[in-house]
């Protein structure tokens, strides 16, 4: 009896789960449209077992599945890797077999030697060794994400991305930290011991931001990885407005920030970092702010409450040819312009919740990525364009969230509170 | 009974004489008033010497007096003026997304003109805040514009533009925490402080 009810519960939930819409990661569910992939328990020498499956094995599954294009298989796996137990493997669902042997070489050196067996075919698609010290085995157990992933659509994963953005520190202190993209590593930045705000990341991994450290705030930065914190602007002397959200141009020659007029009105300026010299590129009376740039550097997308409300706008790097992209709601802000340039990431409120839009150039039009998750902030694109990251209050504290663009994969990167403003780079 | 007499003032001389001897080399007494004052030097141009010091001593002791006094007396000015200071700056609230400087809030704002009337030396920073709601950035530039509307309203009360400074946090240093209407309204504000 009671197991014709737990039959009937499990057939019950089975039935939900399958109704359940674009549930990626679930076996039947990705069959058709991913590359079935299995890491059985690797062939350990001279390590201990645990260190190995928490530090690699763990992390690459993890890695690959929110890679995208894998459907990750982890239960009731065949215990050979003998090309006579493909046929199970395949009847596992399982396209690549990933074969993997893991040795100390001297004390604090390990080499991995990975292979990667299409069970279909029979035949190898993929040989490589790693080698490194044993306490940056995530590191590499990152890097063979990103092969693994680079091996199937042409273009590297982004395992070993990175994650800089504002913490709390105590109130009314933020500084600068960074994260690895698992939520690992976690590294501070800045120490200014006050306020700082806004990161932005350039192709060569310099960074720029907001700090109050002088009393009003100023943009600073660490013109590259490891290097002094300098002040980048204002220069020098003359009092100007102040300023916030600065942006590195993708050539990380120019400075995209906004500068107050003293008057309540903010503007879209451009700093020439080597000669100093700066542009503005908005002048009316109103905020003009959240500056973007296109891949090329020639376009500039930035929040303005021009029309009463704050909205969208895109316009040329010279201030030139000013064009309104949101049109619905009463709030849109935020735009992030994707790494290939067709889409731009923003936020709307709608009956009071902020939620992650995307908007496509081609298409002329926006889709929905979050839905109800209270206050989606600051969206940030990955740098393989498949997913978001953004902070959101919705679980107690702002915490870091990464989303796909369907929205259906939601995860949480971060274990603590007051995180702000992510930004996501392969350059540090 | 002679020899005694003449033998105690000699002891006695021999031991001053001793004492004396002992003393010299010693290093001269500490310029402190009182000590010159009970222990006389034996010699008598030490003896001006330090009716010299004790009259510098005394000197100085009357200017720290004073000293105190006036610093005393400007710390009673100071603190009326920061007790009139902290009488004067009440925050002044925004609705969401607005800057306009509401009925309610005009009396506060004159408050603190005449506050500046009163104190003509006196720097006030106005800090513009909003609530969580909104990006980090639009909210910084909304705080710098309900900065503004605070500073132009009180420019427009009498009060110098030189001795008003404008910053805002956004929505980086809230009031009070919160997720409802009241706090938010805290949170949307201005706050009024001395430079």
């Amino acid at each position: 009896m009671k197991r014709w009810i737990l039959g009937l519960l499990l057939g019950v939930f089975a039935v939900l789960w399958a109704q359940a819409p674009n549930q990626e990661v679930v076996l039947s569910a990705s069959a058709g449209s991913k590359v079935g992939i299995a890491l059985p328990t690797p062939q350990i020498m001279g390590l201990e077992a645990g260190l190995v499956n928490r530090e690699l094995r763990d992390v690459v599954l993890r890695d690959l599945e929110e890679a995208g294009p894998f459907a990750v298989l982890k239960n009731s796996l065949p215990s050979s890797t003998e090309p006579a137990s493909y046929p199970s493997w395949i009847s596992a669902g399982t396209d690549w077999l990933v074969i993997c042997r893991v040795a100390l070489t001297i004390p604090t050196e390990v080499e991995i030697v990975l292979q990667v067996v299409d069970v279909k075919s029979g035949k190898a698609v993929f040989n490589k060794k790693y080698s490194g010290k044993t306490a940056a085995l995530r590191r590499m157990a990152h890097t063979i994400a990103d092969d693994l992933v680079a091996r199937l659509t042409g273009e590297r994963g982004v395992a070993t991305s990175r994650i800089v953005f504002v913490r709390l520190v105590f109130p009314g202190v933020k500084e600068i930290f960074q994260l690895d993209r698992d939520g690992a590593n976690l590294l501070q930045i800045t120490n200014h011991k006050s306020l700082t705000l806004s990161p932005t990341i350039g192709t060569d991994g310099r960074i720029a931001y907001v700090t109050y450290k002088g009393g009003a705030p100023e943009i600073w930065g660490q013109m590259k990885v490891g290097g002094p914190h300098v002040k980048l602007y204002p220069r020098s002397g003359s009092p100007q407005g102040h300023c916030f959200a600065p942006v590195w141009s993708p050539d990380g020659k120019r400075l995209a920030l906004v500068q107050g007029d003293r008057r309540g009105n903010s503007d879209v300026v451009v700093l020439d970092v080597a000669s100093g010299r700066v542009r503005r590129l908005t002048d009316s009376n109103c905020i003009n702010t959240e500056p973007s740039w296109n891949p090329a550097g020639t376009q500039i997308a930035f929040t303005s409450d021009r029309e009463g409300t704050p909205q969208v706008y895109l316009m040329e790097d010279d201030g030139s040819n000013v064009r309104k992209l949101t049109r619905e709601g009463n709030y849109n802000a935020s735009p992030a312009w994707s790494p290939n340039g067709s889409m731009i990431a923003y936020v709307s409120r709608f009956e009071g919740k902020f939620d992650l839009f995307v908007y496509k150039l081609g298409e002329g039009k926006a889709y929905q990525v979050t839905t109800g998750v209270a206050s989606a902030e600051s969206p940030a694109w990955s740098p393989d364009e498949r997913r978001l990251v953004f902070s959101s209050g919705s679980r107690g504290g702002m915490q870091l969230y990464t989303t796909d663009l369907s929205g259906n994969t939601l995860r949480r990167l971060t274990e603590f509170a007051g995180c702000q403003s992510p930004r996501w780079t392969r350059t540090r | 009974m002679r020899i005694v007499r003449t033998i105690i003032p000699l002891v006695v001389l021999l031991t001053l004489g001793v004492g004396v001897a002992c003393k010299k080399p010693a290093p001269a007494p500490e310029p402190q008033a009182p000590q010159t004052d009970t222990v006389k030097p034996p010699v008598g141009t030490d003896d001006a010497d330090a009716k010299r010091k004790a009259a510098e001593a005394e000197a100085r002791r009357l200017a720290e007096e004073e000293a105190r006094r006036k610093a005393d007396a400007e710390a009673t000015t100071l603190a009326a003026y920061r007790r009139a200071a902290e009488a004067a700056f009440k925050d002044i609230n925004f609705d969401f997304d607005k800057s306009n400087i509401r009925e309610m809030d005009k009396a506060k704002l004159q408050a603190i003109a005449d506050f500046m009337k009163a104190y003509p030396q006196a720097k006030v920073q106005i800090a513009g805040h909003s609530d969580e709601r909104g990006t980090v950035e639009y909210n910084l530039a909304l705080g710098e514009r309900r900065a503004y509307a605070a500073h132009s309203y009180l420019v427009g009360l009498g009060t110098t533009d030189a001795r008003l400074s404008d910053i805002s946090y956004g929505k980086e240093r809230p009031k009070v925490q919160g997720k409802d209407e009241a706090t938010w309204l805290i949170n949307r504000r201005c706050e009024f402080a001395l430079q």
